[in-house]
């Protein structure tokens, strides 16, 4: 039994770092072409590896981008919605999940559907209202959306929450505990790996999001991810490629290591969601 | 007597304390519902409804003084307009490739990571990175790659078969592309299911084992329908992402190097908003612009009825829907 | 499976329910201590809102790396006004003018100019040159043409903008180690070739191996994007153009010329000699011929600033622009510039930042990089002329500037690039065969077309 059960951990093994290997090709390419050359970017014939790492890339990235400016802008801007959307957003979809009221599945198909809004044809609108209200070259636009959660991560919780048992409340409300003490003492606890994963994707998305800054912030405030997507050109205005995925692993590098800690908690080795044994 | 008297006398005690309760219950429902009711009905609702509103003007984008209503002629328009049938056929083969496929893969490599292997971690985050990598770098990527005359893939291919040089992005651009959708949104779908497998108590999987079932069996029997939640959860946002797609395509095309409106991609990956987007952007129609996006909202919505639909019959909660 | 090897569900009374009660208490103590955190954190970053009388605040609507931090805080200083910088984009363009409250000034390209002015988005800057020391109208370089206006055509008249820096577009680069490998001998720089010489000589130095390809023989209109640009000025030799008189349609198949026009680019693309969707590269054509992929290049001068790549160096020859019926044509088709909209509040200001920013320091550092010829003629001896291949270039531009004195007539109805969509929408089915070179024709009228009469209503013709 044993020696099957080592044979299968090793085949899974091998099939894990093979696919890792081919996963991770263009990956690869991407920071050996970051330590690259100009001229040896898009060499033909094919040059696999830079003759010279050319690190000065990454000192270039940094200046031009401007990366400590322009990353902490982006930093305290994914913060302040991810806290607040991950919270909002566990609410409402623990309220969907958990609870009953009139109209409820309408309702959820209604929130689904805003994720279907052509998020392209509400650009102008929305901009047109946050100029009137005077909130544009501002990160109050953010602060707004964490706090109205978002229908992604409200169906992501929603979907998480109703796969707990029905037991887990009624022996609660025996305890007498009020709805927000259910949610906060048990819900809440078990909903790391929904936490951790909400928690990355909100982050990401703000990180990664050129389009709204763009769109509302000046120069002066804006995100990495604009300067990143415009200001890695020569002075004509075409990108140089090798500079510009200097910037891109460096960009990339902060989610990297928040990742690789967050994901321990996704996969934590023992949760419960069963009663007491 | 005393029954009929007390029915004629007004709703009994416990009556009044259940609807009580039921008010209660819905008062509880709203409350935890109000950050999205109220923010909604401020941030959303308003813009909403001048973005349908313009969808029956013919605004160009800039004059708003001078856009005039023409009713449904945007709509009608759509209807007739070929470039817009190719563009929904292209965009719906897209999401019948990527989105099967792609849920697949993330599950895959969510149960392949589910177990404490040496590196776990490492590995978990090597799968993440296509995800966080921004998409106009990941185009890039996948564009040099491709490349016939410098790319990695054909050199790699021409290690077995010499002198391959095929142009992917001429002959196969939609394979290419959904490979890069695929790929990019694999971490992140492994992680929700990383996510979701916590939620399975490891009691049912192991008793299971105990009762002499294989892996297979296990995965098949217990661990997927109790997934089930969470493999809706994906099949539907992945329609909707898939449906959506805009800037993939334009990174995709040959000869360019960032997103510009004049961008016309491969004749295979004119997709639905890429059209859109050209109608607004390139001709100044925004209106009609507009008008092609709702279409195309109206068809996600449908789509994911359909779904909702049909998850009545595979889907298990562990509270009754 | 014990219950004491993991956390029960149902709290026990008394100390749990205490400890859990302090937990939720801390729990949710931190919850609103991040949720006041926040908003304070952001109006950290915020910018104060200078609502006050001070001086007057002027926004500019720009490419951050041609008008950067230092520069716009060193106009600040010599304009007197406070300026606040916008990143270009075309959807917040969009949207600032739906809000009402459009950029004091915005950049764009002079094939955008007539649709802007049909659409009474710019504001007439006449007066302002007529009293300016620092742009003078008669020392105005040629492409500024492209931003006057009469009212009805753009060529001539009011000024309503102005060019930051221009070339003649329709120059040529010859890579000689391409002539060299086709024992063909480089075209002297002299005198301009005819396009069905230029034609010839490409297919001759057009090369590929196998599949792979080694040279693009001549490759043109930035990817074909300036499709029609290029279109235009060959038709304008001959006194034609690509639209009817009053700019309501677009006509190909009724001209012959026109036909005859596209038809020698169709085959360009054809003969695969120019890049084209069946034979593309990943990256643009400047980058090409960097590496060495493209025996001839049609760009403006600014491309003499990098076409000596390590790869090309000492091996670039540039040529003066080819004629298509002799007549020698040579305007820009770019002329990126500065407008200032129509809605500005307080057009001194943007006046200010405008003169400087076109006459003043920033306009010569301009000159001196060589990304561009001044927009100024006083600053034209700035340009740089130090190496030889710099040299070279000089004395080819010099003759080429004097060819510079047209403009191209854009339709004010549609947009920049809605030709050139168009063109590559259907030039890929062409190519592969799907549809004849008649119906790739008609299917450009009917989309350009049907585009002109949306932008003939707008614009409340």
């Amino acid at each position: 039994m044993r020696r099957v059960l080592r044979r299968r951990a090793v085949g899974r093994y091998a099939l894990v770092v093979s696919v890792a290997a081919i996963f991770s090709l263009p990956v690869a390419w991407l920071l050996i072409t970051s330590l690259k050359k100009q001229s040896e970017y898009a060499a033909s014939p094919f040059v696999l590896f830079p003759a010279i790492p050319q690190w000065v890339n990454y000192q270039l990235a940094i200046t031009m981008a401007d990366f400590p400016k322009y990353g902490t802008n982006s930093l305290v801007l994914s913060s302040a919605y991810t806290i607040l959307v991950v919270i909002t957003s566990a609410l409402v979809g623990f309220g969907f999940a958990r609870h009953r009221g009139p109209g409820r599945d309408r309702l959820f198909l209604f929130v689904i559907a805003t994720m279907m809004l052509p998020g392209l044809v509400l650009f102008v609108p929305q901009f047109v209202m946050f100029a009137r209200l005077d909130l544009t070259n501002s990160y109050w636009p953010w602060v707004l959306w964490g706090l109205s959660a978002s229908p992604y991560h409200i169906f992501l919780f929603r979907q998480f929450f109703a796969g707990f048992p029905r037991e887990l409340e009624d022996a609660a409300e025996v305890d007498g505990a009020g709805p927000l003490r259910v949610f906060l003492q048990i819900f809440v606890p078990n909903a790391g790996p929904a936490i951790a994963a909400s928690a990355i994707f909100a982050f990401l998305w703000v990180w990664g999001d050129y389009l709204y800054p763009i769109l509302l912030l000046s120069d002066q405030n804006t995100t990495l991810a604009v300067k990143l997507a415009k200001a890695l050109v020569d002075p004509r205005g075409n990108p140089l490629q090798t500079i510009t995925m200097a910037g891109t692993v460096l960009y990339v590098l902060p989610l990297v290591i928040v990742f690789f800690a967050a994901q321990r908690y996704i996969v934590r080795g023992v949760v419960t969601t069963g009663l007491k044994g | 007597m005393s029954a009929a008297a007390s029915t004629i006398a007004g709703p009994s005690a416990r009556a009044v304390a259940w609807r009580r309760r039921e008010v209660r219950r819905a008062f509880t429902f709203y409350a935890f519902l109000s950050p999205w009711l109220l923010g909604f009905a401020l941030l959303t609702a308003v813009p909403l409804a001048v973005a349908l509103l313009m969808s029956l003007t013919n605004y160009d984008g800039f004059n708003l003084d001078r856009a005039s209503f023409v009713g449904l002629d945007n709509y009608a328009r759509a209807l007739m307009d070929p470039d817009a049938h190719h563009a929904l056929q292209r965009t719906v083969i897209l999401m019948a490739i990527v989105v099967p496929i792609g849920v697949a893969v993330q599950l895959g490599l969510a149960l392949l990571l589910d177990q404490r292997l040496r590196f776990s971690g490492l590995f978990r985050t090597i799968f993440y990175l296509p995800h966080i990598i921004p998409v106009v770098g990941a185009a890039w990527v996948w564009k040099l790659f491709t490349d016939p005359n410098g790319g990695l893939l054909n050199a790699l291919i021409g290690v077995f078969r010499p002198d391959t040089y095929v142009r992917w992005l001429v002959e196969y651009p939609t394979a290419v592309l959904a490979v890069l959708v695929i790929w990019a949104a694999a971490g992140g779908g492994m992680v929700i299911f990383l996510a979701g497998l916590q939620g399975i108590p490891a009691e049912y999987r192991e008793a299971a084992m105990i009762d002499g079932a294989n892996p297979w069996q296990v995965t098949r029997f217990i661990t997927l329908p109790l997934l089930s939640p969470v493999i809706f959860f994906q099949l539907v946002v992945g329609v909707i992402a898939t449906l959506q797609i805009l800037q993939q395509p334009i990174l995709l095309t040959p000869g360019i190097t960032g997103i510009s409106p004049g961008t016309v991609p491969q004749r295979d990956n004119y997709v639905f908003v890429g059209h859109a987007y050209t109608a607004i952007f390139v001709n100044h129609n925004f209106g009609y612009g507009a008008a092609l996006l709702w279409i195309l909202f109206a068809l996600v919505l449908a789509l994911t009825l359909v779904l909702f639909r049909t998850s009545r019959r595979w889907v298990f909660y562990g509270v009754e829907q | 499976m014990s219950a004491d090897t993991k956390p029960t569900l149902t709290a026990p009374r008394g100390i749990e329910l205490r400890t859990t009660r302090r937990r939720l208490l801390a729990g949710a103590g931190a919850i609103a201590a991040a949720a006041a955190v926040v908003p304070l954190a952001i109006a950290c970053q915020q910018q104060p809102a200078t609502k006050k009388s001070g001086p007057a605040k002027v926004v500019v609507m720009t490419d951050s790396h041609e008008f950067g931090e230092d520069d716009r805080k060193a106009l600040q200083d010599t304009a007197k006004v406070e300026i606040e910088i916008v990143e270009a984009d075309l959807t917040r363009l969009y949207a600032m003018w739906a809000a009402g409250n459009p950029p004091d000034i915005f950049r764009v390209q002079a094939a955008g100019v007539p649709q802007y002015i049909s659409r009474r988005m710019l504001k007439d800057l006449q007066q302002y040159f007529a009293s300016s020391k620092l742009l003078r109208p008669d020392d105005l370089a040629p492409a500024n043409n492209f931003y006057k206006s009469d009212g009805k055509t753009v060529g001539a008249g009011d000024l309503y903008g102005m060019v930051k820096d221009w070339s003649p577009d329709f120059t040529l680069y010859a890579y000689k180690k391409a002539f060299a490998d086709a024992g063909v001998a480089v075209p002297s720089d002299a005198q301009p070739l005819t396009y069905d010489e230029l034609a010839a000589l490409a297919k001759r130095v057009n090369k590929k191996q196998g599949g792979k390809r080694t040279y693009w023989g001549f490759v043109h209109s930035n990817n074909d994007q300036w499709i029609d640009r290029t279109a235009m000025n060959m038709l304008a030799e001959k006194n034609q153009t690509l639209y009817s008189a009053d700019f309501s349609k677009l006509v190909i198949a009724a001209n012959p010329e026109a036909l005859r026009v596209v038809r020698y680019l169709f085959d360009l693309a054809k003969d695969d000699i120019q890049q084209n969707p069946l034979d593309p590269s990943p990256n643009w054509m400047g980058a090409d011929f960097n590496e060495g992929q493209i025996a001839i290049l049609q760009y403006g001068f600014w491309y003499s600033a990098m076409a000596e790549s390590d790869k090309t160096k000492g091996n670039v020859v540039f040529l003066p622009a080819p004629t298509w019926a002799g007549v020698r044509r040579d305007p820009t088709m770019t002329a990126t510039g500065w407008v200032i909209s129509s809605q500005t509040k307080d057009p001194d200001a943007a006046w200010a930042v405008f003169e400087q920013y076109m006459g003043g320091k920033p306009a010569q550092d301009r000159a001196k990089s060589g990304w561009g010829v001044p927009g100024l003629k006083s600053l034209y001896p700035l340009m740089p002329q130090e190496t030889p291949f710099q040299k070279q270039v000089q004395k080819v531009l010099q003759a080429e500037l004097k060819q510079s004195e047209f403009t191209l007539a854009f339709n004010p109805y549609i947009g920049e690039e809605t030709f050139s969509t168009s063109w590559k929408k259907h030039l890929e089915p062409a190519l592969k065969g799907s549809i004849t070179f008649d119906k790739f024709v008609t299917n450009i009228e009917a989309d350009v077309n049907a585009a002109i009469a949306d932008g003939k209503r707008i614009a409340g013709n």
